[in-house]
């Protein structure tokens, strides 16, 4: 009792998850400006930005569902929260695990984009609804070609379970043999946390912030630690799968901050996509390659 | 003694929240009718050079997310209602920067048939940052002004 309390609370879930999170986002937004010639943020200043964000006022704006305006921040962060006990962070076993888990690890994974999305199409506004609309639709192009390129790696295991999939791979570093794959679910990855290129649904030149317009307070900082969190457990999960399967902890984290670290310089690198042009990506190029990746998989075991 | 704790408490929570507070500050920008000469140096501040991350600064596009309103120009007619309307979405506590001659005194728009005067009439402030248009250097001046301020507090 007293044990999954703590897996819940404190570790690998809950408290060292988020500060986890703020780290790792205050890790993306220094590398960023290091690259950029600046100096960037502090070292706490994640930290500083939350608490300021709880400290605020929230304000919900006249006619929208108020249930739902305050509820779907917290499901946000729960979904991210919940995805945490099924994967393997710091090249630890994950905390729970059982036959399928990686499906529903995907989908609490993309709960987060979808409470975004209808975050914003209940706040009412013009940029809010265009943003939701954007996000839900990017949510449609990377998800599939993101969840098949996860599913190479289970291909190779024979496995849809998560703990079995990084049992099978061994020690493999499947980066070399299925670089597609490596390189989808990255992109993937930079997608589902609409960092540039891929952030076209809260492009603030052209629709204020997007979903989030409206809101201010305690649901903005809610969104933003869910999507921190939702950044460690992404590049976790393919550090995991394409970087060699479990491994001694600090390893691990060498490779999840290299990962981190590719994900900083595509971001520098790249000016922002429009969405059709985003969705064409991933459907045109994304999605054929991981297939064909995966009938040369699929092949390859007849031969 | 129990009213005691909880006074004490009640500071140290205080003390965090005015330390998050100072840490970071989200700028929202708006022109109420300034000739764009304040607006091109704001900007300014807001590129590589100055870098005004390192203070926790961030530019945001919506008033719900920001902190500090950064007004440049003085108030036209037209925009009268628009910039009022921006200063009350944004969530409390909230802060007003008002930057270059003409946000301070109307400058050189005063008197101007369409023009109602500084953002003072329109709106309060708590920083003035004078100059025409002021140097990025004496906007940051501004901020750390506007932050001591509500250090004070």
């Amino acid at each position: 009792m007293i044990s999954d309390l703590t897996t819940l609370l404190f570790f690998p879930g809950g408290l060292s998850m988020l500060l986890a999170g703020m780290a790792f986002t205050w890790l993306d937004r220094k590398l960023l400006a290091r690259l950029q010639n600046r100096l960037g943020p502090r070292w706490f200043q994640p930290l500083a930005d939350m608490v300021k964000l709880l400290a605020k006022e929230e304000v919900v704006p006249a006619g929208v569902n108020r249930l739902l305006f305050v509820g779907l921040p917290v499901v946000a962060l729960a979904g991210a929260l919940t995805a945490v006990l099924y994967i393997p962070l710091w090249g630890l076993p994950p905390a729970a695990s059982f036959p399928g888990d990686l499906v529903v690890t995907v989908y609490l994974l993309s709960l987060l984009t979808l409470c975004t999305g209808l975050a914003g199409a209940n706040s009412g506004g013009r940029f809010s609804l265009l943003g939701a609309t954007r996000t839900l639709t990017q949510l449609f192009a990377y998800e599939a070609p993101f969840l098949m390129a996860l599913m190479g790696p289970a291909l190779v295991a024979g496995s849809w379970q998560i703990a079995l999939i990084t049992a099978g791979i061994n020690g493999r570093w499947l980066l070399f043999t299925q670089p597609i794959g490596f390189l989808v679910a990255l992109i993937g990855l930079m997608g589902k946390l609409e960092m540039p290129p891929f952030d076209a649904p809260e492009a603030e030149t052209e629709i204020v912030a997007g979903a989030l317009t409206e809101y201010s307070g305690r649901g903005l900082a809610l969104f933003y630690l869910g999507r921190s969190v939702e950044m460690v457990l992404g590049l976790t999960l393919v550090a995991a799968f394409y970087l060699g399967g479990l491994s001694n902890p600090v390893a691990f984290l060498l490779k999840t901050l290299g990962l981190l670290l590719f994900i900083a310089i595509v971001q520098s690198l790249m000016a922002r996509l429009r969405i059709d042009q985003t969705v064409g990506l991933w459907w045109r190029y994304g999605a054929l390659l991981v297939l064909l990746q995966w009938l040369v998989l699929w092949g390859g075991r007849w031969l | 003694m129990t009213l005691n704790l909880a006074q004490s408490w009640q500071d140290a929570l205080d003390k965090v929240r005015t330390w998050a507070r100072l840490n970071s500050p989200w700028l929202i920008h708006y022109n109420s009718g300034s000739c764009n000469g304040c607006d091109i140096e704001i900007l300014a501040t807001l590129t590589p050079r100055y870098d005004v991350e390192r203070l926790g600064v961030k530019l945001q596009g919506s008033p719900r997310h920001a902190d500090v309103l950064i007004c440049t120009g003085p108030v036209t007619r037209q925009s009268k209602d628009r910039l009022r309307r921006i200063y009350e979405q944004m969530p409390e506590p909230k802060f007003v920067i008002a930057v270059g001659s003409c946000a301070i005194s109307g400058g050189a728009f005063q008197g101007c048939y369409n023009v109602i005067g500084h953002i003072d009439e329109v709106i309060p402030v708590d920083v003035y940052v004078p100059g025409c248009p002021p140097r990025p250097e004496a906007i940051i001046d501004g901020v750390v002004k506007l932050l001591q301020k509500i250090g004070k507090q």
